[in-house]
């Protein structure tokens, strides 16, 4: 394939401007999420210079990416699916366990989590799926597209990692929402996923049983996981209008708040930089997700849509369970903040991604139809 | 937005509109939320996060120390070491338990139970203490694993220590860890915090406990200390200086032991009281740590009864001692003629009823002096049914008698002066004649406490006033009631008693020392009528407890030095036998000093 000019010209800097400020900002904020004020002074832990070499090394890919055109995407997506599942396969034999659960792969100098994989290569799956679908999806096309999540999101699941899972779940299910489904099949979903509730109840473990129902009740097990929920209220609420100021939020440095490099991120962002902050992260998240949806709009051919809006949902989803759970709107369930969150895996997919909306974007003038 | 060359329909066109409800919908959720948080809650928030940050904790006042009348420490405060919890900065509640019970043997229920009962009381992020007074055994073994248990902290805090052990048990009394009700009532005492239980520690609890202290920690998610401020010293307990003396009471309680009694000692101008045995007693120091069910079995078994304080909690027919009421009320009421004689042959009829005088062949012609010197029963009987009950009764409870003193201890018992009245309420029957011939000679149904004795034998020879007995050197002599009778029935009373030490037929001779005047009046009371089988018998031989108890009630002058002794042998069998001795040694080492 020739490399051509003009595809330099229509890269969106609209998108990756925002996915740099936003990557910035999560730098800043573990740099501050480091820091630890203990008797001595501060002491820093790297966090933050990890994050850049992933970072950095996500700009690579993300480069790459951007070079083969997306549509090769469509022919390799069988390929790449499988070899996610035989990853995922391999994580309970060979896996790391971390934190009383086995969700990463040890591959030598770095430990890579297949989950992250699976959500990229099961979203260009069912974007490929989906353009063979009829316009409107009935039973059989639910049933088809559904199952490209269900196999990677029970093995991920079983990790147990419910969160990771789940997201696979939803980001099709996105999808599947924006392409439309047909009435009568709408209607019956909506009916039959309330009674579906207790079933998938069951399938819980304990702890996350536990988590919901703390979520519901937080003063429930104040020591336990309601503590992450107190705790990440009583940060980001005292921030206030203007913050603390960056490394001055006292809840996190004096290590009130659990995990703040990584779910936690943002109740460290909202204590330090306040409202005022919180909102301007607020208003850059939604104008990156609003250029993706652009993006989305403007592609010339089905596939292309699918996979941007595919990426959309992927990152729509993490934002609104991350930041509802640290604001205390959602249960305590393991999913990072784009951008924000600490975590090599997720950084390298984030850029991966995109890439792909990058791909999709410059390529929007290459051809006129799909 | 069509897109697709496709059919419209609805369920086609609204995927973008979604996207674009999302996005907006995402941003409205969140920035309500972040609003209600950092704006509305903002305040409620930052105090929380300042709550959270800055912790208060109490800084434990030293209890007031405790003096003898010369400044010799009584009750002191040592450190004492206890294991505590902070629910906050402990991951694992049940675990920490588990391992803390592995330390120190308390079985994990208990620990845990304990705990359950305790954290109601206590803030999550204050110390819980759940093992109070640990061993150094114990603590070594904790100190040096706990800092790897988040959660455990080991406090300092003083603790009670009485270097005299049960020589003073009885007057001091003992601290111990609050129960339930008095935290209940006690807004500044804390789940742990020991009180006055007993003795002057529960009487002077106010004055000895002195005010927590409170400071102001910076500490970070395991709660450890960043930096400490002290908002507020705490200011220690009032020190107390007693009137007693520790050596006479050392001397005192030496003498007593392996019998069960009480001794009073007495500053008959002053009311204060120089020494105050119990004997048996107990080791109050045992309580102060909490008494172990074994121990606490063996005081509540013994016989002897050693927590029971004799001096004020024992109520014992006063015998013969009470024939000093008697004679005072005779004298007032002008029933005695000083002169005249009254012939005892041993025993007196009333009635179809024989009295017997103790000396079984009589005392013959008996006058006043005589009779107290002498100690003539028949005498007594005759004065007791010219008298009536009801004059007997209304002189001795004005004398102090049925009535409590008043004195800085709790749980005093009043003792019992019987009437008519007394008798119909308690058994619905009439007084009997003879009832009252038995009272004079402090038999029946009276009963009194050795410290009430005290106090008359300290009227007498002070000058006719009643102090109310007291235990600290400071207090004042103000309130004082008056004997019922003019002074010159007092002197008569007070020359007798020092006939009874100085005459040769007194049943207290054994007290007689040169240069000083000593008076007395020996009084045994019969525990149970005596059987007839045991009538003849030496002592010895009588059941310990059928033997009669044995008092001796004496004050002792000289220069202007004066004291009275009061001693009270259980079943020591006769007064001046049993009692005699003890108040001899008493006085010698008193006047040797």
């Amino acid at each position: 394939m020739m490399f051509d000019r003009r595809l330099l010209q229509h890269i969106n800097w609209s998108l990756l401007g925002l996915a740099f400020i936003l990557f910035g900002a999560g730098v800043l904020n573990l740099y501050s999420a480091s820091a630890l004020r203990v008797e001595g002074g501060l002491t820093l832990t790297p966090f933050y210079m990890r994050q850049l070499v992933w970072g950095g090394a996500g700009f690579l890919v993300m480069l790459l990416i951007m070079i083969i055109d997306y549509r090769h995407l469509k022919s390799l997506s069988w390929y790449l699916y499988l070899l996610t599942i035989i990853f995922l396969l391999c994580v309970p034999i060979w896996g790391k366990t971390i934190y009383g659960a086995k969700r990463w792969l040890g591959l030598g100098f770095f430990n890579f989590q297949p989950s992250e994989m699976a959500k990229v290569c099961v979203l260009i799956l069912g974007a490929k799926v989906l353009t063979k679908t009829e316009d409107v999806l009935g039973w059989r096309d639910l049933v088809k597209v559904m199952s490209v999540a269900l196999l990677p999101a029970i093995l991920i699941i079983k990790q147990p990692d419910l969160g990771s899972g789940l997201i696979l779940i939803l980001i099709l299910g996105g999808m599947i929402l924006y392409k439309g489904l047909k009435k009568r099949v709408f209607k019956t979903l909506l009916i039959m996923l309330p009674l579906l509730l207790p079933l998938a109840w069951n399938f819980l473990h304990d702890y996350q049983k536990e988590r919901i129902l703390t979520f519901l009740n937080p003063e429930r097990d104040p020591l336990g996981s309601g503590y992450h929920i107190i705790q990440s209220q009583i940060a980001i609420g005292s921030g206030r209008f203007w913050g603390k100021g960056f490394l001055e939020g006292t809840q996190s440095q004096l290590r009130f708040l659990p995990e703040k490099h990584t779910d936690f991120a943002f109740a460290v962002f909202g204590e330090e930089w306040g409202f005022v902050g919180s909102i301007i992260l607020l208003i850059f998240f939604c104008s990156f997700l609003y250029q993706i949806f652009l993006v989305s709009q403007e592609a010339k051919d089905k596939f292309g849509t699918y996979l941007v809006i595919g990426v959309f949902f992927y990152f729509f989803w993490q934002v609104l369970i991350n930041m509802g759970m640290v604001l205390g709107l959602m249960p305590v369930v393991g999913i990072p903040l784009p951008f924000i969150s600490y975590g090599g895996s997720a950084s390298l997919v984030n850029f991966c991604l995109i890439g792909l909306v990058m791909n999709v974007s410059m390529r929007k003038f290459m051809f006129k139809s799909g | 937005m069509s897109l697709f060359n496709s059919k419209k329909k609805w369920e086609r066109d609204y995927g973008p509109y979604l996207i674009l409800v999302l996005i907006w919908g995402l941003f409205c959720v969140f920035g309500l939320r972040l609003w209600y948080l950092q704006i509305y809650k903002g305040e409620f928030f930052a105090q929380k996060a300042k709550d959270n940050r800055l912790r208060k904790q109490s800084i434990y006042a030293p209890r007031g120390l405790i003096m003898d009348r010369k400044g010799k420490l009584l009750a002191i405060n040592e450190p004492s070491y206890s294991l505590a919890i902070v629910r906050e900065d402990c991951p694992e509640i049940d675990k920490t338990l588990l391992q803390v019970s592995k330390w120190t043997g308390v079985p994990f229920d208990e620990l845990k139970a304990n705990f359950e009962r305790g954290r109601r009381r206590v803030k999550s992020f204050e110390p819980q203490i759940i093992i109070p007074n640990l061993s150094f055994e114990v603590l070594a073994k904790i100190e040096a694993y706990a800092p790897r248990w988040p959660g455990l902290k080991i406090m300092v805090r003083p603790r009670r220590k009485y270097l005299q052990g049960p020589v003073f048990a009885h007057v001091l009394g003992y601290v111990a860890q609050a129960s339930e009700e008095e935290l209940n009532k006690d807004s500044e005492l804390a789940l742990g915090d020991n009180i006055g239980k007993q003795g002057l520690e529960y009487v002077l609890e106010k004055r000895l406990r002195g005010k927590k202290g409170l400071k102001r920690m910076e500490v970070d998610a395991v709660g450890r200390s960043l930096h400490e401020e002290v908002l507020r010293p705490p200011q220690p307990g009032e020190d107390i200086h007693l009137s007693l003396d520790l050596e006479l009471q050392k001397k005192v309680y030496e003498l007593m032991e392996g019998r069960a009694g009480a001794v009073v000692v007495m500053e008959p101008d002053s009311g204060q009281i120089l020494s105050l045995v119990s004997s048996p007693s107990y080791d109050n120091n045992k309580f102060v740590q909490g008494v172990s069910i074994e121990d606490w079995r063996k005081l509540i078994k013994n016989p002897l009864h050693p927590l029971q304080n004799r001096c004020i909690q024992s109520v014992y027919p006063p015998g013969s001692v009470f024939k000093l009421v008697v004679a005072a009320c005779g004298l007032f009421e002008k029933k005695i003629d000083l002169e005249e004689k009254i012939y005892c042959s041993g025993a007196y009829r009333l009635g179809r009823r024989v009295f017997r005088c103790w000396k079984k062949h009589g005392h013959g012609r008996v006058d006043f002096t005589r009779s107290l010197v002498e100690s003539c029963d028949v005498y007594y009987y005759k004065l007791g049914e010219e008298l009536g009950v009801d004059r007997i009764s209304s002189f001795a409870k004005k004398c102090g008698f049925g009535q409590l003193t008043g004195i800085d201890l709790p749980h005093e018992k009043r003792g019992l002066i019987p009437d008519r009245n007394w008798k119909l309420k308690r058994f619905k029957e009439p007084w009997q004649g003879g009832e009252t011939l038995n009272m004079s000679i402090g038999q029946g149904y009276t009963l009194v406490t050795p410290l009430q004795v005290a106090r008359f034998v300290s009227a007498l020879v002070n000058g006719g006033k009643l102090y109310k007995p007291s235990l600290l050197s400071e207090e004042s002599r103000a309130k004082a009631k008056a004997l019922p009778f003019a002074d010159d029935i007092r002197q008569k009373i007070i020359r007798a008693m020092i006939r009874t030490v100085e005459a040769d037929h007194g049943t207290a001779r054994g007290l007689r020392k040169d240069g000083i005047i000593i008076g007395a009046k020996t009084g045994t009371a019969q525990v149970v009528k005596l059987l007839s089988e045991y009538e003849e018998k030496e002592i010895e031989e009588i059941p310990y407890r059928f033997r009669d108890h044995a008092w001796m009630a004496s004050f002792a002058k000289k220069g202007d030095r004066s004291y009275v002794v009061v001693a009270m042998v259980e079943h020591g069998g006769h007064g001046g036998s049993a009692a005699g001795p003890i108040v001899r040694a008493i006085f010698d080492f008193i006047f040797e000093q």
